[in-house]
């Protein structure tokens, strides 16, 4: 009660200064669809959040140099060494502050998430062509934050100055001073001088805490701005249209369960960074030029590059008399093309499918064979250059000769990705042509006929549906239809009765004619009928919100309960 | 909105089995846990330390010619059982095992007590194993092999050695090929170096002197008799979980088995999480 | 607060379901900070913070899923297509009268203004350069080795060939460049009758000193296998011969170790009679 009357003391303040409220009703009741597949981005976004929280913490106590230091501290084998004050100051954060390593290692699980977050999002929108028209510049937004995750990734597992990043970091100057003609500029540049250089752990520093953090806070503003202004794409079903959104309320449903996500990705990043070791930098010791530990990986997301530079062969050769180092092709070139295709690839397949129109219903997978396949056919590449950069790895645990998993792990670079690519092509074809059953229900025939209609010569990739017609209008059926009414606060409101579904809109308005437009809006020409109103529905929005508030007062209740409890068992121990 | 208690309370369930799989043996304390040595060779005292009174694997330091009438038959019975067969009865080599003449009682005993001999099949590298013999008998068959001729490194008196030297000559030499962290890594033509979380100082300053296998040898003009005790300290310290602060250790594998959990544990949890909250209840 | 009127008989067990998640939040909050105060540990930390996380994780989902409407909305969305009178009124907007765009001459010199300072702003991007020291290319090419230049080792100690073990390999370094990036070399005694390439730097009494840095990437090629006086990279698996030359004999390295060339001094000592035989370490587009 009291909450209630405070909140809306509060709200009336803030409204007569900025006049909120219509913006406020507005958000409020935007409207989210529903499909797990849509929260990928946000455990990317609340990835991010954890790494500036633990991040910001970490800041504070590590030092940013590599000037000589003498660590005297918990770690017996470094008390009383000699190391460059980053290293120092790392240890120090992970056996003499508290808390400190849970901080140190959260902060590291965090980055691994964050990475694959994004990944998954980028695949969830690659497969089901969510980069369409109008969301390009969404895309290239996500792409260039891909880009800088990389990198943030890579400076941040760089600057504790230990042996294994150090090793790390000399690979990646050796691959930058491989390119052709500017590359031992542009080593000197970055670094300041010759591997390695008093100057690379302050740089990566502020790049890893300042630069990078602070363009990937603004780009994830743009990125949510344009996807409020755009709203979020959904898959075709029942009701929905190019026209409309269907799904959960922002208030309260969406705000409850992203909150519940975020709380989630905390738990997670928290119970992996007290519970499994990572990084353990006191073990692996502070970098000297002249030693190295085995076996020698970077992170995960940085990992592809490094197999490929494994699964290169020695391809070393002149440019008038000039020299290509060998880690360029796979190292520079490789990378280059990775993310040039990334960047291009809404305009890629905009040609391809010779479709400029505006989407807001989703692809599924199947719909699109080429894409699928075409996606199956890079991610299984990516993945032989994973389990390349591993390769060691694998030969310690196998006990079985490195280059031999090299070899065969060359052979699947090559072999692999077309087939399986083929195979996703030929199975998303099948799966088209019977309509809505699932992989579990093909055939073998099925997916031969899908390859023989290819064979006969209908077009490779097969024209997406969206093509000449808008894609998936609602087909009016004779179910089909609008129903307008005026409540019992005489404002207005509308749903729409399909044959399965029944879609409440999700405002009210003050007119019936601002209420038949938003409506013909979202369904076209259904016809609009002006009906009595419906009974009260179990989840219209003030029910919701005094369900919701009942459970709060539960909830706090409890807490009280349990505080006051508290309270006395204390009481009755100190008499 | 009729979903059931079980089904939630049964995820929970599943979620919990699956970060405490992830979670491994988790040092909870990270004191002393104290490091299981095997009886064969010198005790490790809690500190790491290796007790200056416990001279190495029974033997002794000058071990082969003070060996005793009986204790010699029994070597010399224990060699022409387990070990003549390859190496041939005088110890001269045959076509399927080296000679032993001159290898030094370092050696037989480092194979020995690691239970890398006798191999009861070829193998081009036999694994750290169990010894079979007890250390009284690995005495008596390194006084036996002696006999066939002398030379070569002495088994060591490991002594109590500077842990920071220990760490920093171990980066330096030994962490290129067994990794800083101690569990070894692959060679070439699917050898290994191998972990060295079962070695006793003992035997870890007996592989520095004879250098088995592929491993270079380190004599006294590189390491001195005090490094090689820091070194075998250091490794005392590697070994178990003492030095996994942060948890599950994930085998010290590096970057990618962090990534494997990264993706296995965290992220597939996250997705789960996302599929679940996206589901209605009761559905 | 909450007797006004009955909740559904569907909620109670889900609320209460909540409120018992934030309730173990609670204390997974306090126990994280007992834990805290009774001077840390790790796993207990995370574990204490991970369960007040997920309480309240756990509560927010049991709410979201049971007591909160999932789907059954529909928002109209609007065409991205504006109006022609807004196209119109923009575009006017944007070109009428008062419009700079308007002035030819004067954004012409701006834009040359602007041009000038933006180039003059990459001027100071040169400070990222050491300026007391040689161009890259120099650098990149040569090493402080030099004629005269004693073997040390780690610990600055004088090598002689006496002291290069059998079997064993040795990391060296140029007196009074310990910790320079591109200096480590490797010294290793080898049978000179088993030499198919003589070693580039030349021998003395079967000992040859290379570079210890991978051709590849950089990377110490720390791996010495004795017997079949092999090295081996651990980043990336190149395999060098050093009874050919150190040639490249697997992995993705193209171009053997530099050899160091050595000789005795007056003292016995191993010296440099000068640098590597070709820049140590990574290739670049200058390497001759």
């Amino acid at each position: 009660m009291i909450t209630r009357w405070l909140l809306r003391r509060l709200a009336r303040s803030v409204d007569d200064r900025l006049r909120t409220a219509p913006v406020v009703r507005r958000v409020l009741a935007a409207v989210f669809p529903d499909h797990w597949s849509f929260m990928l981005g946000e455990i990317a976004l609340y990835s991010f959040v954890v790494l500036v929280l633990t991040g910001v913490f970490l800041t504070l106590f590590f030092a940013p140099s590599t000037a000589d230091t003498v660590y005297t501290g918990a770690y017996a084998p470094l008390d009383g060494a000699r190391t460059s004050a980053a290293y120092a100051s790392t240890v120090r954060l992970s056996f003499d502050i508290r808390a400190g390593l849970l901080m140190r290692q959260s902060h590291h699980w965090a980055a691994l998430l964050f990475v694959g977050a994004i990944v998954l999002h980028l695949l969830r929108i690659f497969f089901t062509g969510a980069f369409r028209r109008p969301r390009e510049m969404n895309w290239l937004i996500g792409v260039t934050m891909l880009a800088l995750a990389l990198f943030n990734g890579f400076t941040g597992y760089s600057i504790p100055d230990d042996l294994l990043s150090g090793t790390g970091l000399r690979i990646l100057y050796s691959v930058t001073q491989s390119i052709p003609l500017v590359g031992e500029w542009l080593v000197f540049l970055a670094a300041g001088g010759e591997f390695p250089t008093d100057e690379m752990v302050p740089r990566m520093f502020v790049s890893h805490v300042l630069l990078v953090p602070a363009v990937l806070a603004a780009l994830i503003a743009i990125h949510l701005g344009i996807l409020i202004r755009q709203k979020h794409s959904q898959f075709p079903g029942p009701g929905r249209t190019e026209n409309n959104v269907v799904g959960s309320l922002f208030w309260p449903s969406y705000t409850v369960r992203t909150l519940a996500l975020f709380a989630w990705v905390l738990a997670v990043t928290f119970a992996l960074g007290g519970l499994a070791q990572i990084n353990p930098v006191w073990i692996y010791g502070p970098f000297d030029p002249a030693q190295a530990t085995s076996p020698a990986q970077p992170d995960w997301y940085v990992a592809w590059g490094d197999g490929a530079l494994r699964l290169f062969p020695a391809v070393e050769f002149r440019i008038f008399g000039q020299l290509v180092p060998s880690p360029f092709l796979p190292g520079v070139v490789f990378g280059g093309l990775t993310f040039a295709g990334l960047y291009l690839w809404p305009f890629l397949d905009r040609r391809h499918g010779r479709d400029r129109l505006a989407h807001q219903l989703l692809d599924p997978p199947r719909a699109h064979p080429a894409r699928l396949g075409f996606g199956v056919a890079v991610l299984a590449l990516f993945a032989v250059l994973l389990a390349a950069a591993a390769d060691d790895v694998i030969a310690t645990i196998l006990r079985v000769p490195v280059l031999d998993v090299l070899a065969i792990l060359r052979v699947l670079a090559l072999a692999l990705p077309v087939p399986a690519g083929v195979t996703a092509y030929l199975v998303a074809r099948a799966l088209r042509a019977n309509g809505g059953r699932g992989v579990g229900d093909l055939t073998r025939a099925d997916v031969r006929s899908a390859g023989r209609l290819v064979c006969v010569g209908s077009p490779v990739g097969g024209a997406p549906t969206g093509i000449g017609t808008p894609e998936g209008t609602a087909e009016p059926v004779d179910a089909d239809r609008v129903e307008l009414w005026r409540d019992r606060t005489g404002l207005w409101r509308w749903r729409y009765r399909g044959a399965s579904v029944s879609l409440t809109a999700n405002r009210a308005y003050p007119s019936r004619a601002e209420a038949e437009r938003a409506a013909r809006t979202a369904y076209g020409d259904l016809s609009v009928w002006e009906v009595a109103p419906p009974g009260g529905r179990p989840g219209a929005p003030a029910a919701v919100a005094a369900r919701a508030g009942r459970a709060a007062g539960r909830v706090g209740g409890y807490l009280a309960l349990a505080a006051v409890a508290f309270w006395r068992a204390r009481r009755d121990r100190r008499r | 909105m009729t979903g059931t208690e079980a089904g939630p309370a049964r995820r929970i369930g599943v979620i919990l089995a699956v970060l405490g799989l992830a979670a491994g043996p988790v040092p909870l304390s990270a004191s002393a846990a104290p490091t299981p040595v095997p009886p064969d060779t010198s005790a490790a005292v809690p500190g790491g330390l290796v007790s200056p009174a416990t001279p190495g694997a029974g033997p002794g330091s000058s071990a082969p010619p003070s060996a005793t009438d009986p204790a010699r038959s029994r070597g010399a019975d224990l060699f022409l059982r387990s070990c003549a067969s390859c190496h041939g009865p005088r110890g001269e080599g045959t076509q399927r095992g080296p000679s032993l003449v001159g290898v030094g009682p370092a050696s037989v005993d480092f194979q020995l007590s690691t239970g890398r001999m006798p191999l009861d099949q070829e193998a081009a590298q036999p694994p750290h194993r169990r010894p079979a013999f007890s250390a009284a008998d690995i005495q008596a068959i390194v006084g036996h092999v002696g006999s066939f001729g002398g030379g070569g490194p002495q088994i060591p008196t490991v002594g109590p050695g500077d842990l920071r030297e220990g760490r920093e000559l171990f980066l330096a030499h030994c962490a290129a090929c067994h990794s800083a962290a101690g569990v070894g890594a692959t060679l070439t033509n699917g050898l290994v170096a191998p972990s060295l979380d079962r070695s006793t100082p003992v035997q870890v300053a007996e592989a520095i002197r004879v250098g088995p296998g592929l491993m270079p040898a380190f004599p006294e003009s590189i390491l001195s008799p005090a490094q090689v005790d820091a070194v075998a300290s250091y490794v005392q310290h590697l070994r178990g979980d003492r030095l996994d602060r942060g948890g599950a250790s994930l085998g010290r594998l590096g970057p990618m088995t962090e990534g494997l959990v990264a993706w296995v544990v965290g992220l597939a949890l996250l997705v789960g999480v996302a599929r679940w909250l996206g589901s209605r209840a009761g559905r | 607060m909450t007797g006004r009127d009955a909740p559904d008989r569907r909620e109670r067990p889900a609320s209460a379901i909540a409120a018992a998640a934030f309730g173990v939040s609670v204390l997974g909050a306090a126990g994280f900070a007992a834990v805290y105060a009774a001077g840390g540990q790790t796993q207990l930390e995370g574990l204490t913070l991970a369960v007040a996380f997920a309480g309240i994780a756990f509560g927010l989902s049991v709410w979201a899923r049971r007591l909160l409407p999932t789907g059954g909305y529909v928002e109209e969305h609007e065409p991205f297509d504006s109006r022609p009178t807004d196209l119109r009124l923009a575009a006017e907007a944007l070109t009428g009268p008062e419009s700079p765009v308007r002035r030819r001459g004067l954004l012409t010199m701006l834009a040359l203004a602007l041009g000038a300072l933006g180039g003059a702003a990459l001027f100071p991007l040169r400070s990222l350069l050491p300026f007391d020291r040689v161009r890259p290319v120099h650098a990149l090419r040569t090493t402080p080795w030099a004629a005269g230049v004693r073997l040390v080792r780690a610990d600055g100690t004088p090598v002689r060939p006496a002291d290069v073990p059998d079997g064993s390999v040795l990391t060296v370094f140029p007196e009074g460049h310990r910790d320079r990036g591109d200096v480590p070399a490797f010294a290793v005694r080898l049978d000179p009758a088993r030499f198919t390439v003589p070693p580039s730097g030349g021998e003395v009494a079967g000992v040859v000193v290379h570079s210890l840095l991978c051709t590849h990437a950089g990377c110490p090629v720390a791996l010495y296998l004795q017997g079949t006086a092999r090295v081996l990279c651990p980043c990336h698996q190149s395999t060098f011969d050093l009874l050919a030359g150190a040639r490249p004999i697997a992995g993705p390295a193209s171009r053997a170790l530099p050899g160091l060339p050595i000789t005795v001094d007056a003292d016995g000592y191993l010296v440099a009679t000068g640098d590597f035989t070709a820049p140590p370490g990574a290739g670049f587009w200058s390497l001759k």
